[in-house]
């Protein structure tokens, strides 16, 4: 499985026709096909290219809304993040 | 714009930017399950979906009714709607409630139609807490509109047989929550 840090992610934001990736729990999802994340944004308030972990409690659903989608990689930590 | 009310919802602590977005979003999955939901009502037909269709024109007519209420709110809070329709279609808060590959499968029909209602109830819930004691009459609205969609989630839900049915369908005129926002 593909390893990716957070500042690898961040390229995956969905905008400019570039693919659509969020982290969550340490695992990368791709969202890109779904209508929920056209352009890279959800609800106007999530950001593609991002962890969601934290954000995902103020969302109105569970975690089944990023676990449905395939995942693409690793979240790990790189060489200046921690 | 009404400028002191933005104002006084900025004030308040709450992203007037994201809000109005969310509410164009709204107003779209609004307008677009309207359309939708003409197509999936004219499908009801046979025994089993004529059942069914009082309920659907329900809540086909209702979601219009959110969308016209949605309308002012996002132009007093200095908000507004895209020009180009097919935008707008595009970046409703709900994936399109399209009509199953089989249209004589009722039961998907309804799956069709629950699923919209849910991603309704979600998203007015999530307006509910942006703007709970900060934007008063976002807030008024957006619940107004909740009220209207879980009813609308229960309609569907059991005729699913999800559960027992606490529900009639509606009596008197519809929105019955949402219609002071209409006059
Ligand atoms: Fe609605
Ligand atoms: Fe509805």
């Amino acid at each position: 499985m593909r390893a990716l840090t957070i500042s690898e992610l961040k390229q995956y934001d969905g905008r400019g026709g570039r693919p659509a990736y969020v982290a969550y729990r340490g695992k990368v999802y791709d969202v890109s096909q779904s209508f929920l994340w056209k352009g890279g944004t959800h609800q106007a308030l999530h950001d593609a290219g991002r962890d969601l972990t934290a954000e995902i409690n103020d969302a109105p659903h569970g975690d089944e809304f990023i676990t449905r989608f395939p995942v693409v990689g690793e979240l790990i930590e790189g060489p200046n993040e921690s | 714009m009404a400028k002191v009310t933005r104002e006084m919802v900025e004030r308040a602590g709450v992203d007037v930017e994201k809000l109005v977005e969310l509410l164009v979003k709204n107003a779209a999955a609004e307008l677009t399950t309207y359309y939708y939901y003409t197509i999936l009502r004219v499908n009801l037909i046979g025994l089993q979906g004529e059942s069914l269709k009082e309920i659907a024109e329900v809540a086909r007519i209702e979601d219009r009714n959110h969308f016209e209420a949605l309308i002012p709110r996002i132009y007093e809070l200095g908000g507004r709607l895209p020009d180009d329709m097919k935008v707008f279609h595009d970046m409703s808060a709900c994936p399109p409630a399209r009509l199953p590959k089989d249209p004589t499968d009722v039961n998907a029909i309804l799956k069709v139609l629950v699923e919209a209602e849910r991603c309704a109830v979600r998203g007015y819930t999530q307006i509910c807490n942006m703007t709970a004691g900060k934007d008063h009459r976002t807030y008024d609205l957006a619940l107004a509109i909740l009220n209207e969609e879980i009813e609308h989630e229960s309609w569907f839900s059991e005729f699913l047989g999800e559960g027992p049915s606490g529900h009639f369908m509606r009596r008197g005129e519809s929105s019955p929550f949402v219609s002071k926002f209409l006059r």
